[in-house]
């Protein structure tokens, strides 16, 4: 890898009991670790179960990080999809059969409740997607990781990635397309 | 750049080419650009999708919730400061001095003056059932 870890010297600091960089570590890892675990689980206690624990082997594993062939943000995404997949094998039920919850159409404005339902609509479809193909998505799509790093992080070829995330988007839309899914929409 | 590696390219990766293969978006753009009306074509398709999955948001971690990871970080200890601890060590041997001289001035005053005057009347309350008192009706 040519280019520098962006993370290298934080971490660093971490390692070092640094009060100001663990803070820094968290705002900058806490919400994607949690996005990235919320979608791929469908369950907003069970990410940050999976969050804490990430950031508990982050302050294990700081005090010996170097920089290597994987960066930190990679290498956290990694450990992070693992302790989502301890928790999917551990389910018996697949979260797909579960619904989104309705909202109250007294509660909310029009325009909130249609981002709501619109939201609630895409998490449902995100969850009734093949694991390997939400994995796809989710890394590519909402973690921003670029196609190498994703394939690499799934241990896949770049095809191979092209290919799930081709089958993810193809499903999606089939199953939107029950939810008033058009070309223009949302 | 080919019609199919185009369409391959917008399948996996949607719409926006900001999401494209870093060393294939400029080829990938000229060939839309000189295949407008077929590349439009693709692009709407995708964008659709684009668009609901962007919709897609997940709420930020909570205050109290960044705290609790704050929390499990390995916290260094802060440097003592050894001066003021030198100060804290002297002021507690002073009192614990202090508090010595006190107690022994006060046995030595007692000794010189004699026994210390009873605070109270001896009758009730340093009586037992053992001092033959009939407070316990045995004599009844």
């Amino acid at each position: 890898m040519s280019e520098r870890d962006p993370d290298a010297e934080l971490v660093a600091r971490v390692g070092e009991q640094d009060p100001a960089a663990v803070r820094t570590l968290v705002s900058r890892k806490l919400p994607r670790l949690l996005a990235l675990a919320t979608r791929m689980l469908g369950d907003r206690m069970e990410a940050e179960d999976v969050a804490q624990e990430a950031f508990v082997r982050m302050w294990k594993q700081a005090p010996h990080w170097k920089e290597g062939e994987a960066r930190f943000d990679t290498w956290i995404h990694r450990v992070a999809l693992n302790l989502c997949y301890d928790r999917l094998r551990g389910r018996r039920e697949d979260p797909v059969a579960e619904l989104p919850d309705e909202a109250d159409p007294q509660a909310l404005p029009d325009m909130q409740l249609e981002a709501r339902v619109r939201d609630e609509r895409v998490r449902t479809a995100l969850a009734a997607l093949p694991v390997r193909q939400r994995e796809a998505l989710v890394l590519n799509y909402y973690q921003e990781l670029s196609n190498i790093e994703a394939a690499a992080l799934m241990g896949v070829t770049v095809d191979a990635l092209e290919s799930l995330l081709a089958r993810a988007r193809r499903n999606l839309r089939a199953q939107l397309a029950g939810s008033g899914f058009s070309k223009d929409m949302p | 750049m080919t019609p199919e590696r185009f369409r391959t390219i917008v399948d996996a990766y949607g719409a926006d080419p900001r999401r494209w293969p870093d060393e294939e978006r400029a080829a990938a753009e000229a060939w839309a650009d000189r295949h407008r009306f077929e590349a439009d074509a693709l692009l709407a398709e995708s964008a659709g999708l684009d668009a609901w999955l962007t919709s897609h948001t997940v709420a930020p971690p909570e205050r109290a919730f960044v705290e609790r990871i704050v929390a499990t970080a390995p916290a260094r200890r802060p440097a003592k400061p050894r001066g003021r601890l030198w100060w804290q060590g002297a002021a507690f041997a002073g009192i614990g001095l202090a508090g010595g001289l006190a107690g022994a001035f006060a046995v030595s005053f007692f000794v010189v003056t004699g026994t210390p005057t009873q605070a109270h009347d001896s009758s009730s309350y340093m009586t037992s059932s053992f001092d033959g008192s009939s407070a316990d009706w045995s004599g009844e």
